[in-house]
């Protein structure tokens, strides 16, 4: 059977400067696997390329057996591949609720007409999305600014709405980049326990980019590293946690 | 007098709201002027004039009329521009007016100098309140804008496209990470600025002869409107057109009559030399 996410040799160059040099990876329903390494050594990039941002130059990208890397970023979001990013991806005018509905009206295409007439079961639909999406932000404790714009909600905030917004549609696949910056040691348990409960009990497959290796090392069921775009190691936590070479290298500890 | 002006003024300026709006709406989807959207409302007028001429009612020739233009205005998203739109603006621009030419010269072809009227499905008239008279144009053509106007804004506001809409007026790298088919969206919104575009051009054909050269009026009023507004304000393209609509009346009635046909173009030279943000502009979104 395909993996749910499998990579394959690939490379992303930026003119003479490879950005991410043959990585292979494979991530299976309900797995969470964390990106470490320092900063430059092509972790971001590699999100990039997963969700369209960027060309891959070499390899394959596959989503359950299909080759994605040639799909457009909607494409690949259609397909149930969902990212977050380090900063700014929400609609700054849209309220919370409305950053989050958005995220689950996909196929315009196929719904055009249905939204445009506000047909019954476009209405419905709405309605139960609407309900659902209260339900989560309530999980996460945004329930009370969920009619605030995104325009004035704290740097932690917004990173949550972002994540209830990646989640809100239940993708098989998540890519979270460094989910845990400007929030407050709470709500990093929070986020952890979140992060857990969607793999365990929804089977989506998460790929996360995190500096809180204390966050790493409780959430993550493998631990890939990357160094200069390549991949140096991969393993349980533990046993990246016990490779002195590696912990001297990328994680700062002696 | 005064009030007369206003109201005349308000009418017309209706129609330029009418206009501009259509314009804002194609420019905040894809941040592309089109140049040529002066034209597609004059090619509205004529698709209405060729149903009408098959014999359709009224209530049925517009609304053709009007999807007609929605598919040009997609397929020249589609077909013309989304292959150059990362490229300098001057090519999309350029592009724009070059369909606008493309439009005005098959009108020519096909109608040459001849001047025609659509023919109103409403009897011309007008009626009094106090020393006021009110046309039964202004009237269609307030009521008209009116609705659309109110169509636009629930749908805008209150409707999951609308939603759609404005995210990716906001972000389009974030619009397409949650999936939104981004291109497909530009397309859509030159369909709809084309046919709202021929809305006005059908509204204007019948109060105004139609000429194949009718656009170049369309589209410098439309500009100006927008340019008062503010560009990419969808709300200032209201007030820009319901504003210049008076100025129009008003000056040419206490300065001079030849002001109005020029307020338009005083005003976007005065606006932008004074203002270039206009009344309800935000900072400049400029395509590089």
């Amino acid at each position: 059977m395909a993996a749910l996410l499998e990579l394959s040799e690939v490379t992303v160059q930026f003119g003479g400067v490879v950005a991410v040099d043959r990585v292979s990876l494979t991530l299976d329903p309900g797995e969470i696997m964390a990106l470490i390494g320092p900063n430059g050594a092509g972790k971001t990039t590699l999100f990039n390329a997963i969700a369209g941002n960027v060309p891959v130059t070499g390899g394959k990208i596959c989503f359950r057996g299909r080759e994605i890397q040639n799909l457009p970023v909607h494409g690949i979001a259609g397909c149930g591949i969902r990212r977050t990013f380090q900063n700014g991806g929400l609609f700054p005018d849209l309220s919370v609720i409305e950053n989050v509905l958005v995220g689950l009206h996909t196929a315009v295409a196929s719904r055009f007409f249905g939204l445009v007439l506000g047909g019954v079961g476009a209405r419905r639909s709405e309605r139960e999305a609407t309900v659902r999406v209260r339900a989560l932000l309530d999980q996460v404790r945004l329930a009370a600014i969920a009619d605030r714009p995104a325009r004035g909600l704290s740097g932690g905030q917004q990173r949550m709405v972002e994540i209830v917004r990646a989640v809100a549609g239940l993708p098989p696949v998540l890519l979270l980049d460094e989910p845990a910056v400007g929030l407050a040691p709470p709500v990093r348990a929070e986020l952890a326990n979140l992060v857990r409960r969607l793999a365990r009990e929804n089977g989506i497959g998460v790929l996360l980019i995190e500096h809180a290796i204390e966050l790493v090392m409780r959430v993550a069921d493998r631990v890939i590293v990357l160094s200069e775009g390549s991949k140096v190691a991969d393993g349980a936590p533990e046993a990246v946690r016990a490779d002195h070479a590696v912990l001297e290298a990328y994680l700062g500890h002696g | 007098m005064l009030p007369q002006l206003l109201v005349s003024g308000v009418a017309n300026g209706m129609l330029y709201a009418l206009i501009a709006l259509s314009m804002t709406l194609v420019y905040r989807a894809t941040t592309v002027l089109n140049f040529g959207h002066g034209d597609m409302a004059m090619a509205g007028a004529y698709a209405g004039l060729v149903f009408l001429g098959f014999g359709l009612p009224f209530v049925v020739a517009v609304p053709l009329a009007l999807l007609l233009l929605f598919v040009l205005g997609f397929l020249v998203q589609r077909f013309l521009l989304r292959r150059i739109m990362q490229g300098p603006h001057l090519a999309l621009a350029t592009m724009a007016l070059a369909v606008g030419y493309a439009l005005r010269g098959v009108a020519r072809l096909r109608w040459g100098n001849q001047v025609l009227n659509l023919p109103r499905p409403y009897p011309a008239g007008a009626f009094s309140i106090g020393s006021v008279v009110i046309t039964t144009d202004a009237v269609v053509m307030c009521g008209s804008v009116l609705v659309l106007l109110g169509v636009l804004l629930l749908l805008f506001r209150a409707s999951p496209l609308g939603r759609t809409i404005r995210a990716v007026f906001q972000t389009e790298r974030g619009a397409a990470l949650v999936g939104i088919n981004v291109p497909l969206l530009h397309g859509m919104m030159w369909g709809a600025g084309a046919a709202l575009g021929a809305a006005g051009g059908i509204l204007l054909a019948m109060v105004v002869p139609l000429t194949p050269d009718m656009g170049e009026w369309v589209l410098v009023r439309g500009f100006a409107a927008m340019t008062l507004g503010g560009f990419g304000s969808l709300p200032g393209a209201v007030v820009g057109g319901v504003l210049l609509g008076v100025a129009e009346e008003v000056l040419g009635f206490y300065l001079n009559t030849v002001f109005i046909n020029i307020t338009a173009y005083v005003v976007t030279i005065l606006v932008l030399m004074v203002r270039p943000r206009g009344l309800f502009g935000r900072r400049a979104l400029i395509r590089v």
